[in-house]
C-alpha cells in the first residue's frame, strides 16, 4: 500500500473523497437530465470540485485549481457544441431561460462551468498571495 | 415555480456548505503526523490506525476488504427488498382477481422486483466477494484503483433511491410521481409514453448503477492484469479471478451500450427527440440494444457464482475440480458467445426468419460450454469424499437447479417452442431457477464458506442446513410449478388471471399459482433463518482460532485467502492486540 497514500500519514486507507465524486454525479444527472436547475448546478459543482480534490490528494495533480478550471472549462464548451448544433440561434436569449427544456439545461451546465472556473481562479490566486 | 427554485437552491447552498465544512474538518487529518515506526521521542507506542473510527470509516474507507463488507450488506438489504416485492406478487396470485393489490401497484412492484434482484442485488453481491477476495486470492495488496473502488460502491446507493423513488415520493406528491410500471426490459413505445417521472427517476438510477458496474469491471480488470503476485501466473491463477475477469471484459461491453440506450430513452421521454419512434428508429431499435446488453448481462450474473461453485466444490469433494483448463476455456467461450445470441428474446417480433435461425444456432451453441462445465462438476464429485457441509450442498443445489434452468432454456432457443412459450410463465420458471437457484445459491455458498474469514466467527451449522434446505424445496416448488404454469399458456407478467376457460384451464392455473405461493413462503422462511444465522453468528458466534477451519490443508487446497486469514491469526494472537495495531507494531503488511 506505500505506493498509494491515503489522505494523511495516519490514515492510509481513507479517502473522503469518493463519496462525494459519486453524490456529485448523482445530483448531476438528476439536475440536467429531470431540468432542476439548482441541483444541477450545484451537483455540477460538487461533482467538479471532488474530482479536483480526489486528484490532488492521490498526487496525480499537485494543486487542485487548474484541474476545476479545466473541468469548468469542458463544460461550457460541451454546453455551447450542443447549443450551437442543436438549437436554432433565435434560440439564444435571456428570454429562453427556464422556457426552452434544452436550452435552460444548457445553461445550467454553463453556469456550473463558470462558477468552477472562477473558483478555480480564485484558489489559485488566494494561494499565491499566501505563498 | 420560482419558490420551488429557491427552496431547491436554498437547499443546495446548504448542502455544499455543510460538506465544504466536512472536508475542511478532515483535512486536518493531515496535521498529524507520527514518528516512523510508530515510536515517540518518548519511547512510547503510538496506537497507529489506518481508518478513522465509527461511521466516518465506512463513509471514507478506500480498503477492499471494508468496500467487499460494504457491497455485501448493501446486496443483502437489497435482496430484502426484492424478496418482500416477490412475496407481495406471489400473494396476489393466490386468487384469480388479485389478492391485494391494484394493477397498478402490482405492476410498479412487478418491475422494481425484477430490477432490484438484478441490478442492486445480483451485481453488487458478485462484487463483494470480487472485492473481498480477488485481491487476496491473487495476492494483491489492494485492487490496482482504491478511490475508483470506493466511487463505484458509492454511486449504487443513491442508484436505489433512484430506483424505487416512486414508492416514497407518489404519498407525497398525489400520485404525480409514480414507480415506473415499464416491467425491467423497459420496451418502447409503453416506456416513453408513460409520462410519470418516477419513470425518468428509474432510469437515472439504472444508468448510475451502470456506471458504477463500469468502474467496477475496469478496475477488476486491472487488478487481475498488473496487480498479481510474483507467483500468481496465468497458469495457475485461480477459477473465480478467471470468471471475474471475463465477467468484467462482458461488463465492459455491455454495460456502456446500456448506458447509451437510457441517455437516448431519456432524451426521447424529455426532449422530443425520435430514437424509438416509428418516423425515427423505430420501436424495435429498443429491443435489439437492450438484449445485446440484456443478454451478456445474464452471464456477468451467473459466470462468477459459476467461478464460486468450481473454487469451493472441489474443497469439500476432496479432489481438484476436474478438467480446470476446460472449465476456464468453457467460461471465455460463453463469454464470447453471450454477444451472439440476444435476438432469441425477439423471435416472436416478425424479424427475418433466417436471422432469426443465425440466432436460434447459437443460442443452441452456447449449451455447449455450460454442459461442459456441469460435467465437469459432477465428474469432480465422482468417487470424491464429500462432505456435506452446507456451503457444499448450496453448490450442488446449484448444478441441480442450473441443470433445470439450463435445460428449458435449450427448449426456449428452439424457435418453435419459443413461439408457443414466449411471453408465458415458461420462461418465468426458467430464468428464476438460473437467477435465484443457481446464481443465489452460489451467493449463499460463497457466504458459508468464506463465513469464517469476513467475520473470524463460525455460522451456526443446524440452521446453514435449515436455510439450505428449505431454499431448495421452495425454489423447486415455486419455479417447477411456474414451468408447469407456463405450458398451461398462462402468459407473464398478469395481475389478474380470470381469463376465458378457453385461453387456459383457469382451475389448474390457480392451483398452480397456489403451490407457486406456497414454495415462495417455504423461501421466505428458509431467508428468515438466513439472515438471523448471519446477524447472530457474527455478533454472538464462536470464534474461528484455526487459520484452517474447512480442513482443506489435509487434500493440499489451502488457498491463498485462507493462508492470509491464518497470517492474521497468528499474528493477532502472537502479539495480543487487535488486528488495527499490528501494521504499525510489527510493520506488517497494511493489508494484514
Amino acid at each position: 500500500m506505500e505506493e498509494q497514500p491515503g489522505l494523511s500519514d495516519q490514515y492510509r486507507m481513507s479517502s473522503p473523497w469518493p463519496v462525494f465524486v459519486a453524490l456529485g454525479l448523482a445530483l448531476s444527472e438528476i439536475g440536467v437530465f429531470i431540468g432542476l436547475f439548482p441541483v444541477a448546478v450545484f451537483g455540477l459543482i460538487l461533482f467538479g470540485g471532488s474530482i479536483a480534490g480526489i486528484l490532488t490528494e492521490s498526487g496525480y495533480a499537485t494543486r487542485p485549481w487548474p484541474t476545476l478550471v479545466g473541468v469548468g472549462v469542458l463544460l461550457v464548451l460541451l454546453a455551447a457544441l450542443v447549443a450551437v448544433l442543436q438549437l436554432p440561434t433565435s434560440a439564444f436569449t435571456l428570454a429562453n431561460v427556464g422556457e426552452g427544456p434544452l436550452f435552460t439545461r444548457l445553461v445550467a451546465v454553463v453556469v456550473a462551468g463558470a462558477v468552477m472556473v472562477a473558483m478555480g481562479g480564485a484558489g489559485s490566486v488566494v494561494e499565491q498571495t499566501k505563498v | 415555480m420560482a419558490a420551488g427554485d429557491l427552496v431547491l437552491t436554498g437547499l443546495m447552498a446548504v448542502l455544499l456548505v455543510g460538506i465544504a465544512a466536512l472536508l475542511t474538518r478532515i483535512e486536518n487529518w493531515r496535521s498529524y503526523t507520527p514518528l516512523a515506526g510508530g515510536g515517540t521521542a518518548t519511547g512510547e507506542t503510538v496506537i497507529h490506525r489506518e481508518k478513522p473510527a465509527g461511521i466516518v470509516r465506512w463513509l471514507t474507507t478506500v480498503d477492499h476488504k471494508d468496500i467487499g463488507i460494504l457491497y455485501g450488506v448493501y446486496a443483502v438489504i437489497a435482496f430484502a427488498v426484492g424478496g418482500i416485492m416477490a412475496m407481495l406478487i406471489r400473494l396476489q396470485l393466490v386468487t384469480p382477481g388479485g389478492a391485494l393489490l391494484g394493477a397498478n401497484a402490482y405492476n410498479s412492484i412487478l418491475t422494481s422486483h425484477g430490477i432490484t434482484m438484478l441490478f442492486l442485488f445480483g451485481t453488487p453481491i458478485i462484487a463483494a466477494f470480487a472485492n473481498y477476495f480477488i485481491p487476496l486470492l491473487i495476492g494483491a495488496d489492494d485492487m490496482a484503483f482504491p478511490r475508483i473502488n470506493a466511487i463505484a460502491f458509492w454511486l449504487l446507493p443513491p442508484a436505489a433511491l433512484l430506483i424505487w423513488a416512486g414508492f416514497f415520493l407518489a404519498p407525497v406528491t398525489e400520485n404525480m410521481i409514480e414507480p415506473a410500471q415499464t416491467a425491467w426490459t423497459m420496451y418502447t413505445p409503453l416506456s416513453v409514453e408513460q409520462t410519470n417521472p418516477g419513470v425518468d427517476l428509474m432510469l437515472l438510477g439504472l444508468h448510475l448503477s451502470g456506471v458504477a458496474a463500469t468502474m467496477g469491471a475496469i478496475n477488476f480488470i486491472a487488478t487481475i492484469f498488473t496487480e498479481r503476485d510474483d507467483d500468481v501466473s496465468w497458469a495457475n491463477l485461480d477459477i473465480f479471478s478467471w470468471t471475474i475477469l471475463t465477467q468484467s471484459a462482458l461488463i465492459l461491453f455491455a454495460f456502456p451500450l446500456l448506458g447509451s440506450a437510457i441517455v437516448m430513452l431519456l432524451l426521447d421521454r424529455n426532449l422530443a427527440t425520435t430514437f424509438f419512434a416509428v418516423e425515427g428508429g423505430g420501436p424495435l431499435l429498443w429491443q435489439h440494444l437492450f438484449w445485446f446488453f440484456g443478454h451478456p448481462e445474464v452471464y456477468i450474473l451467473v459466470l462468477p457464482p459459476m467461478g464460486l461453485v468450481s473454487l469451493i466444490l472441489p474443497k469439500f469433494a476432496g479432489r481438484k475440480l476436474f478438467g480446470f483448463k476446460f472449465v476456464v476455456y468453457s467460461t471465455l467461450a460463453i463469454g464470447v458467445l453471450s454477444f451472439g445470441v440476444w435476438a432469441h428474446h425477439m423471435f416472436s417480433t416478425g424479424m427475418d426468419p433466417r436471422l432469426r435461425a443465425s440466432f436460434m444456432a447459437v443460442s443452441l451453441a452456447i449449451a455447449i460450454p455450460s454442459a461442459v462445465k456441469t460435467f465437469n462438476w459432477i465428474t469432480t464429485m465422482w468417487n470424491g469424499r464429500l462432505r456435506l457441509t452446507t456451503p457444499m450442498l448450496f453448490c450442488i443445489g446449484f448444478i441441480s437447479n442450473f441443470i433445470i434452468g439450463g435445460v428449458t432454456g435449450v427448449f426456449l432457443a428452439a424457435i418453435p417452442v419459443d413461439l408457443i412459450l414466449h411471453d408465458t410463465y415458461y420462461v418465468v420458471g426458467h430464468f428464476h431457477y438460473i437467477v435465484m437457484g443457481a446464481i443465489g445459491f452460489a451467493a449463499f455458498a460463497g457466504i458459508y464458506y468464506w463465513f469464517p474469514v469476513f467475520t473470524g466467527r463460525m455460522y451456526q451449522r443446524t440452521l446453514g442446513k435449515a436455510h439450505f434446505w428449505l431454499s431448495m424445496v421452495g425454489t423447486n416448488l415455486t419455479f417447477f410449478a411456474m414451468l408447469a404454469l407456463g405450458y398451461l399458456g398462462m402468459p407473464r407478467r398478469y395481475a389478474t388471471y380470470q381469463f376465458d376457460g378457453a385461453i387456459a384451464p383457469l382451475a389448474q392455473v390457480e392451483t398452480y399459482h397456489l403451490l407457486a405461493t406456497a414454495g415462495a413462503l417455504i423461501l421466505f422462511v428458509g431467508q428468515l433463518i438466513f439472515v438471523w444465522n448471519v446477524v447472530q453468528s457474527w455478533l454472538e458466534g464462536p470464534k474461528v482460532e484455526d487459520g484452517d477451519p474447512w480442513n482443506l490443508e489435509r487434500d493440499g487446497m489451502l488457498d491463498r485467502e485462507f493462508q492470509w486469514f491464518d497470517r492474521k491469526l497468528e499474528t493477532t494472537v502472537t502479539d495480543g492486540g487487535e488486528e488495527e495495531e499490528q501494521s504499525a507494531l510489527t510493520g506488517a503488511r497494511s493489508d494484514d
